[in-house]
């Protein structure tokens, strides 16, 4: 056995030769660097300046859900000032004159995306081969300006995209700041808003680095010997939920409209989202290359708010279509049965010392609850609401999604307001609101608003026995590596409703398209049964907002859709046609597809 | 008492000043702006330090080796509050070491943190009625080692936690445990990095068994070596498989800088080029200053070696070798001849620092070891690198002078 410890002349000895070891290795190494290639580094530091440059990497491509792009890539150059080579005066005043841009511009751009003295400060993107054809030519009247071939994104137009996709850009000096953004440099390319930002960290790839030899007359001679580049790792493609024929058959149906409105298209069995539009849009384009003054100007100073996500951050109150919750929520009280009928609707009705009137003037009857969502009859509705109170209703609105986010993997989600007592007092002071307010809210109007998300995912839940998928956008990322990763839906929720009233909901909703007095028997056709219900939402700001939510085929749905047309009146006059012909649309083209696929 | 100036260790002094006084007129080319044929004024401080240091010396000889022994735990627990708080209120640059700022002064507490573990060790190692090779022994001066080193891995500040980790095996080292077990017990952590490839990891693992046959160490000590490098070799590509690209990187970064390519990796480039283009003799003095390493940040406290080679050429770095070379002889002599155990491990201990930050500063410039931020000691600005090395140099001195005491 060898011994554990060593006496004092052994330890002496070791460490002395390992000092000596040490000492021989240091000398070694500077005998190979300052003799043997003393000529090779004598050159680098007489010829060469060595300039560090980024190697972008691919950004992943977007996909629809049948794998047609919806996002790609062209060439463009970027014409960037290394900071270590240029010369004070020369560089941004030619730069200046080649580009058009103000020399105040160019340092302040070159100062924002300053990273380090041998890194390429990009100036300007987006130029075109002959700004680069004459620097290439005359590279050495342009010291200390380098230029890169650079991708910039191009997106499939006349679909309207905007509403999920977003755009990149340059990264802000606050978001390099920010936690979630590390690892990006000034000037890199970053996605905002949508997919592009959600997703950015799959989609952007990693950076490699070029170690370039530049000459002293400015031009790349070649690649730095002594320090192997780093290579760029393509970024991963994303496969998305959307139906690119169905998001284009929306987008053309909203073009020939002329009214500002959204549409939500969600597969109920498994949340994904099959055509998400915000009109008027714009295009998503315009923020690839630097955005003319003048079309920004147009864009923000639009009355119509192009900017404005309405799909997931619009506001707005759900009219009828909210009638649902107020009958589900006095179904699962006990309030009232499939059975009971109020007081007949005679057109409108005193409650406290306000008359209350109902859509129809002319009066519906008696109604009981089937009657009630068929021809969505507002007196009916006060008196359930009247029953049910601000907070018990309020506490169904809540628990069937309405009030919080939907939790679709976008940014910019806004969550609306379900009110309550404690809501109202904060609003109007303890004593300065009655409770009939809550009339107002069981019809939908009033202080209550949701997006058409959120409306969407509750009948998700109500075509789906209750159970409400997670609405998502992406379906698969394609890695660079062939592999393959899937999104599996999940359970966001499930509305607090018994079998037997979802069953009774569900009915009503057939008799809104089916029954004879249904506001959407229009939309009867032979193929399938449409379920749905209109909206008339009043708004103080001019005509009434049009909204139709349906879903089909009603015994087995597979789509549910959204439509809401602003300031176009009826429900049943705008909206629902519209949401016919995209449920065609789509039942049409999966039926098609179901076919081929039997073959 | 009175001390005897002629049986101090002058020559020993007198090669540190030597180099100090080489790296003041390093500092001043690194800073030389040949336009306006002045420096800037760090070399001014520089010397400032260096009499601050020799006065720093003079007090410490004068002290009875008596009063590092009282002192050490009081010191040790110092250095770990001041550890502590600097995280809390403490500044920092590039994110790296902490200091506290006392107007002009600053203070870096990881510096202050080396001199307090070595004497805390010392102390330990010197008096611990435990056998040297017990598990007991192993593991309370690890644990000493270990406070201050998370302390200081969350500056983060992973160089000068590499000097706390040499210092503890090489006082294990000095106590007499054999090579091999030391060997033994740092098994895991080549394991970490071998586990990267399977193929490596599979042939070290079965180099260590073959090890572990020869050296016939105790059964419990033998089945804990192959249990912890199992456990690492496994743990770590299933943790690191599951990170992130850039968070890979990040990692990767924080071992070598110098894959960063926007920060060290540039340094090395410059430094290598500067260092192979003085060839023998050097472009001279001054020379060197207007060429690649003016762009380089940290010419004067990290890559002043490279000032050296590119304005002095190899007779010039191996003169400053040579002069290291004589302190670590003068270190291992002193050491092995002190009667006094406490005063043995203590000149071991400035030693093995010496040894360590001399090595893997000289060989970052050139590429062979990691840019972690380690100065070159006596040659690289800065106040508390100076004072360090000079305090070292000090416990020789007086580990060299008592020699004969017990």
């Amino acid at each position: 056995m060898t011994g554990m410890t060593t006496n004092k002349d052994t330890r002496v000895k070791i460490a002395g030769a390992l000092v000596i070891l040490l000492l021989l290795i240091i000398v070694g190494g500077l005998f190979i660097h300052q003799v043997l290639r003393h000529d090779k580094y004598l050159e680098d530091s007489e010829n060469n300046r060595i300039r560090i440059s980024p190697i972008i990497p691919k950004r992943g491509l977007i996909y629809d859900r049948h794998r047609a792009v919806i996002a790609d890539n062209r060439v463009s150059f970027t014409v960037s000032i290394v900071p270590f080579e240029r010369v004070p005066e020369v560089t941004t005043e030619r730069l200046s004159e080649l580009l058009g841009m103000d020399t105040s511009k160019i340092n302040k751009r070159a100062r924002n995306n300053f990273v380090s003295n041998y890194i390429p400060s990009p100036i300007k993107r987006g130029l075109g081969i002959d700004v680069i054809s004459i620097l290439e030519e005359q590279q050495q009247f342009y010291p200390g300006i380098a230029y890169s071939v650079e991708s910039v994104r191009r997106y499939d137009t006349g679909i309207s995209a905007e509403a999920f996709i977003g755009h990149v850009g340059e990264v802000s000096p606050e978001d390099i700041k920010s936690e979630s953004r590390k690892g990006y440099r000034a000037g890199s390319m970053v996605g905002k808003e949508g997919i592009e930002k959600a997703y950015d960290q799959q989609l952007r790839g990693m950076e490699g680095t070029a170690y370039l030899e530049i000459s002293a007359r400015g031009q790349i001679t070649g690649s730095y010997a002594g320090k192997e580049k780093v290579p760029a790792v393509p970024g991963s493609d994303l496969v998305l939920t959307i139906d690119k024929h169905l998001q284009q058959f929306i987008s053309e149906s909203f073009d020939s409209l002329d009214f500002s409105g959204a549409v939500v298209a969600i597969d109920p069995r498994n949340g994904e989202i099959l055509g998400l539009g915000s009109f008027p849009g714009f295009d998503p384009n315009i923020f690839s290359g630097v955005i003319p003054s003048e079309i920004w100007q147009e864009i923000i100073s639009d009355t119509n708010h192009p900017l404005l996500n309405r799909p997931i951050a619009g506001l707005y109150p759900p009219g009828s279509t909210a009638k649902p919750i107020t009958a589900g929520a006095a179904l699962e009280m006990g309030i009232v049965t499939d059975r009971t009928a109020f007081k007949p609707c005679l057109g409108k009705m005193r409650f406290g010392d306000r008359a209350f009137g109902c859509w129809d003037l002319g009066g519906h009857g008696k109604l009981n609850v089937y009657g009630a969502i068929e021809q969505s009859c507002d007196i009916y509705f006060y008196q359930v609401g009247q029953l049910l109170g601000v907070d018990t209703w309020g506490e169904y609105a809540s628990a069937c999604g309405f009030g919080c986010e939907t939790g679709i993997d976008i940014p910019g989600e806004l969550e609306g307001i379900v009110p309550s007592s404690e809501y109202y007092n904060k609003l109007y002071g303890p004593r300065g609101w009655t409770h009939f307010l809550v009339l107002n809210l069981a019809i939908g109007q009033g202080e209550f608003t949701i997006t058409p998300l959120q409306l969407a995912q509750f009948y998700c839940g109500l075509a789906n026995d209750g159970v409400v998928y997670q609405p998502h956008l992406l379906k698969e990322v394609l890695h660079p590596d062939g592999t393959v990763e899937q999104v599996e839906p999940t359970v966001a929720f499930t509305l607090p409703f018994s079998q037997r009233t979802l069953g009774i909901l569900h009915r009503s909703l057939e008799l809104v398209v089916q029954g004879e007095h249904g506001t959407a028997r229009s939309l009867k056709n032979k193929q399938y049964t449409i379920a749905g219900k209109t909206g008339t939402a009043q708004n103080p700001h001019g005509e009434n907002h049009s909204w139709f939510v349906a879903y089909a085929p009603s015994d087995d749905p597979r789509i549910v859709v959204v439509t809401l047309v602003e300031h176009a009146g009826h429900g049943s006059e705008v909206a629902a046609p519209i949401t016919g012909k995209i449920i065609k649309t789509y039942l049409g083209e999966s039926s098609e597809k179901l076919v081929i696929n039997g073959d | 008492m009175a001390l005897d100036y002629r049986q101090l260790d002058w020559r020993l002094i007198l090669a540190a000043l030597f180099l100090s006084l080489i790296g003041i007129a390093l500092i001043y080319s690194a800073q030389y702006d040949s336009l306006r044929g002045e420096s800037l004024h760090f070399y001014v401080k520089q010397a400032i330090w260096l009499l601050t240091a020799l006065i720093g010396l003079a007090v410490i000889i004068h002290l009875p080796l008596r009063a590092y022994d009282f002192l050490a735990y009081l010191f040790y627990v110092g250095a770990l509050v001041m550890l502590a708080l600097v995280l809390v209120i403490g500044h920092s640059k590039y994110g790296a070491a902490r200091w506290f700022a006392f107007g002009p002064l600053h203070i870096t507490p990881s510096e202050v943190a080396k001199l307090a573990l070595l004497v805390a060790l010392a102390r330990f190692q010197a008096y611990s009625k435990l056998p040297t090779e017990s598990i007991r022994r192993l593991f309370f001066s690890a644990v000493m080692t270990i406070i201050p080193v998370m302390l200081i891995i969350r500056q983060p500040d992973l160089g000068t936690s590499m000097v706390f980790v040499a210092l503890l095996f090489s006082l294990w080292f000095w106590s007499g445990i054999s090579p091999l077990y030391l060997l033994l017990i740092v098994s895991p952590l080549i394991s970490l990095l071998a586990a990267f490839h399977w193929i490596t990891w599979i042939v070290y693992l079965v180099l260590l068994i073959g090890a572990l046959l020869l050296i016939k160490p105790r059964a419990i000590f033998g089945i804990a070596t192959i249990v912890a490098n199992l456990a690492f070799g496994i743990i770590t590509p299933f943790f690191w498989n599951r990170l992130a690209d850039y968070q890979k990187l990040r990692i990767i970064t924080f071992l070598d800088p110098g894959r960063d390519p926007r920060g060290a990796g540039y340094q090395i480039i410059q430094s290598k080029i500067a260092i192979g283009s003085g060839g023998l003799l050097g472009k001279g003095y001054l020379g060197g200053s207007q060429s690649q390493l003016h762009f380089l940040p940290e010419r004067h406290t990290d890559f002043i070696f490279s000032v050296l080679g590119e304005e002095f050429g190899l007779w010039g770095t191996l003169v400053v070798v040579a002069i290291f070379g004589y302190i670590f002889y003068r270190g291992i002599m002193i050491a092995s001849r002190c009667r006094s155990r406490f005063a043995s491990y203590l000149a071991w201990g400035a030693l093995t620092i010496l040894v360590f930050q001399f090595f893997v500063n000289v060989g970052m410039t050139f590429g062979l070891t990691p840019v972690t931020g380690l100065p070159l000691p006596f040659l690289s600005y800065g106040g508390t690198s100076l004072l360090l090395s000079w305090t070292l140099i000090g416990f020789l001195v007086l580990a060299d002078y008592y020699w004969t005491e017990y």
